[in-house]
């Protein structure tokens, strides 16, 4: 039989353990982090050599995020066309870095001001074309685009007045539809 | 001459596999273009081409980034 005397002060000692060791667990994943972070810059900073691209890798505290930022005379040619070059380090790093870990811990390559100009000219595309959609009262196709591409573009248009957006279409060729509510569905290629 | 194709290949390839002794490049030069030969362990396949060829894809990309010097294209055949 339990007794209850016994079993209170055990119960908070558990507890004080708890704080403890959660203190403890939040120490050490900063601690992870930071470790994962440094990890992933020296592959990154390999990339770079490798590829001769004249550029630093430079680790930016940005909130829970960790995001690593290439710059020097030649980011350019690691963003590359359409940013699909740094796109292609981000997937391979993460790939390399995240290897044998349980828990994926998704790590973000920038340069500069790039990812915030991109996200920028998508918001603006998408809302130049829900307008049209509007006007037209068609439903109007977007090019393919990667699923992070997509997202950003479902989120800006999410509390726009008129449409609705939608993903069709499979892998590399899934695009986004704007679709004019309102309006009898019809399909515009 | 240094073979910045070929670095790359090897780098990547020996981050991602379990058996980075069994990564091996064999380069096959032609007119307009140089093939690099991948092969890693079996087991390790999976780990350098990535689900729906994402990790293979990603590589492609930065091998066209590096830019010939030469004029020829660097393609990268996974061996299985």
């Amino acid at each position: 039989m339990a007794d209850d005397r016994d079993q209170a002060p055990r119960e908070g000692a558990l507890l004080v353990d708890d704080d403890e060791s959660r203190e403890r667990k939040a120490k050490r994943s900063r601690d992870d982090d930071e470790a994962l972070a440094d990890e992933a810059a020296n592959v990154l900073e390999d990339l770079l050599d490798i590829m001769d691209i004249d550029a630093d890798v430079h680790i930016r505290e940005d909130g829970d995020r960790i995001v690593l930022d290439v710059r020097g005379p030649e980011a350019g040619r690691a963003i590359g066309k359409k940013g699909q070059t740094l796109d292609a380090l981000q997937f391979l790093l993460n790939r390399i870095v995240n290897r044998d870990a349980d828990e994926q811990r998704h790590i973000i390559v920038d340069s500069g001001d790039y990812r915030e100009r991109h996200d920028k000219s998508l918001a603006n595309l998408a809302e130049r074309e829900a307008k049209r959609a509007i006007q037209s009262g068609r439903t109007i196709t977007l090019q393919p685009m990667s699923a992070r591409d997509r997202r950003v573009i479902h989120l800006s248009l999410a509390k726009f007045e008129g449409v609705t957006t939608e993903s069709s279409g499979e892998g590399m060729r899934r695009r986004i539809q704007i679709i004019p509510t309102g309006a009898p569905r019809r399909s515009r290629r | 001459m240094e073979d910045r194709a070929r670095e790359l290949i090897e780098y990547v390839a020996r981050a991602l596999v379990d058996d980075a002794d069994a990564v091996e490049v064999n380069v096959v030069e032609a007119d307009r273009a140089t093939m690099y030969e991948l092969s890693v362990d079996p087991r390790d396949l999976g780990k350098v081409i990535g689900r729906d060829g994402r990790t293979a894809r990603a590589l492609r990309t930065l091998l066209s980034a590096l830019g010939s010097p030469n004029g020829k294209r660097a393609i990268l055949d996974i061996l299985d």
